[in-house]
């Protein structure tokens, strides 16, 4: 089965490293790490995800900017992206059912099942 | 309240000189200008007995009764029964003593022989008078006192807000990396190692823990439950106008406001987003404390990275071309000097420290505005002036 490619935009490089493992030790996953929220866009380009993690509060480019270009992409415009932030609690998206002004959104910790639930929902509900 | 004047009083006469206990009775019966039901007590006892069981308005309080002498009278009563008019009714005349039961709680100082009926139901009727209103304005003191320690706390409760949910930020993104590894761990080792495990196990469970300490500071300083709700940012405005109208009549600041009509409804905690309201017009007032002009205005519009300067953007919620809901407050003082610019927005930073200024309502409000996910933003205008800016996402596009 081909693995479905995840695109991991987080300046907390710890972070995205234990993502990356954590999802390809699964084995249905292939995962890319942009720890720079500036050459978010030319990475997700390349890469092509299938769905994009992607943090809020990052120096430089901010979420909502990279979701900006992203949307404004031809190639990219449908990809799913799930906001993964330390910002909220897992309460308030739980509250939310998961969606914050239109956008998933993940908080920080989670457990990797959680991560992995959300990932598969994006990608089935954006075929 | 209605004036008492003109009201029957129930006197009590602590008096135990016959003589002038007569006197007193014949002046207060016969007087055409108030109406009295005098009581009579000789000693302090017996006045301390009848007290309770009676509504008295006033009491006419000889200094030397059979129980106790001079000021010590006076004390002793004001002691039992603070909240009761003493007018004093004296033989001896000593000026520093007239003065002194005034400060003792006394409302007058009669001394017997040098005045008239006129004089002493003046005196009686005033008495009950002045206590009145001397108790009003204690009252209204006192409800002040507690309304400045509610505030105080208040404010101790944004700062704590503000420091947790930046700790919360920075503390939470190591646990995830954590909790993160520890699952990866797990599930490749599959050791049945019963170290290992219960290594694992622990980091997991002390991971977990902070988490829980974390969230439980959050809930305290109430940042993650603020009840947002749709509200029009309009009827907020119109609230904040009439809590600030008195001060910014007292200085002269004239307010204006241009409020778009169909703006699209917000979805904000409202007393939160009030505070900054009040807050803003507040700072504006102060600007311009020889007065001027203030003008608030509320439109919707597409946002552009030009609305605001890249700081300000930092934690908002919405992008390039979102709607939003702008509020602006533009002042005709004197601007805000380039070097507090910078430093406007943290917490302690005052120019106002000789007034009693805190520096704690701008850090407040943009950490409410964080928590809103929208924008605060102050810059000078270039005609002059100061100009503060609010910029909220646009839920829905349903018309107010």
């Amino acid at each position: 089965m081909k693995k479905k490619k995840v695109l991991v935009i987080d300046d907390e490089r710890g972070f995205t490293k234990m993502v990356k493992l954590n999802l390809e030790a699964s084995g249905d996953y292939e995962v890319k790490i942009q720890n720079n929220s500036l050459d978010a866009l030319q990475t997700a380009i390349e890469f092509q995800p299938d769905v994009i993690l992607l943090d809020v509060i990052m120096p430089d480019l901010e979420g909502p900017d990279v979701v900006y270009q992203i949307k404004n992409n031809e190639v990219l415009k449908n990809t799913p992206v799930i906001f993964i932030t330390a910002n909220i609690t897992r309460e308030e998206v739980e509250a939310q059912e998961g969606y914050i002004g239109g956008h998933a959104f993940l908080a920080k910790p989670g457990s990797i099942d959680e991560l992995i639930a959300c990932i598969e929902k994006q990608i089935k509900s954006h075929p | 309240m209605k004036s008492q004047f003109g009201k029957k009083l129930k006197v009590l006469l602590v008096e135990n000189n016959l003589v002038d206990r007569k006197v007193i009775i014949k002046m207060l019966s016969t007087s055409p200008y108030g109406h009295f039901d005098p009581k009579f007590a000789s000693s302090l006892v017996e006045a301390f007995e009848l007290l309770p069981k009676h509504k008295f308005d006033v009491v006419l309080l000889d200094l030397n009764v059979d129980d106790s002498k001079g000021l010590e009278t006076l004390k002793k009563f004001h002691r039992r029964f603070p909240h009761l008019p003493v007018v004093v009714n004296t033989g001896s005349y000593q000026d520093d003593l007239g003065l002194k039961a005034i400060t003792k709680g006394a409302q007058d100082y009669l001394i017997k022989g040098m005045y008239k009926s006129y004089s002493l139901v003046k005196s009686l009727y005033y008495a009950v008078e002045r206590k009145r209103v001397e108790e009003e304005l204690k009252n209204a003191y006192n409800k002040l006192q507690q309304t400045q320690i509610q505030l105080i706390q208040a404010e101790k409760m944004n700062v704590i807000g503000g420091l947790a949910s930046g700790v919360a930020h920075e503390v939470k993104n190591p646990l995830a990396t954590i909790l993160y590894g520890v699952e990866y761990l797990e599930n490749s080792l599959k050791t049945s190692d019963e170290k290992i495990v219960l290594t694992l196990d622990s980091i997991q469970e002390a991971a977990k823990s902070a988490n829980n300490i974390i969230k439980g500071l959050l809930d305290f300083a109430s940042l993650t439950n603020l009840k947002k709700t749709p509200e029009n940012i309009n009827t907020l405005i119109d609230q904040a106008i009439h809590l600030t109208r008195p001060q910014c009549e007292r200085v002269s600041v004239h307010l204006e406001k241009n409020l778009q009509n169909d703006l699209p409804l917000i979805k904000i905690d409202r007393n939160r987003i009030q505070q900054v309201i009040v807050d803003l017009i507040v700072n504006a007032i102060y600007a311009m404390n020889n007065g001027g002009r203030l003008m608030i205005r509320t439109y919707g519009k597409k946002f552009s990275d030009q609305d605001v300067g890249w700081i300000d953007r930092r934690g908002r919620s919405f992008g390039q071309g979102d709607d939003v809901v702008v509020v602006d407050f533009e002042d005709t003082g004197p601007g805000i000097k380039d070097e507090y610019l910078i430093k406007i927005f943290d917490p302690f930073f005052t120019t106002r420290r000789a007034a009693g200024g805190i520096g704690l309502g701008l850090s407040i409000a943009r950490t409410i505005m964080n928590s809103h996910g929208g924008i605060i933003s102050l810059h000078n205008k270039t005609g002059g002036g100061a100009r503060a800016r609010l910029i909220f996402k646009a839920n829905k596009k349903e018309p107010v």
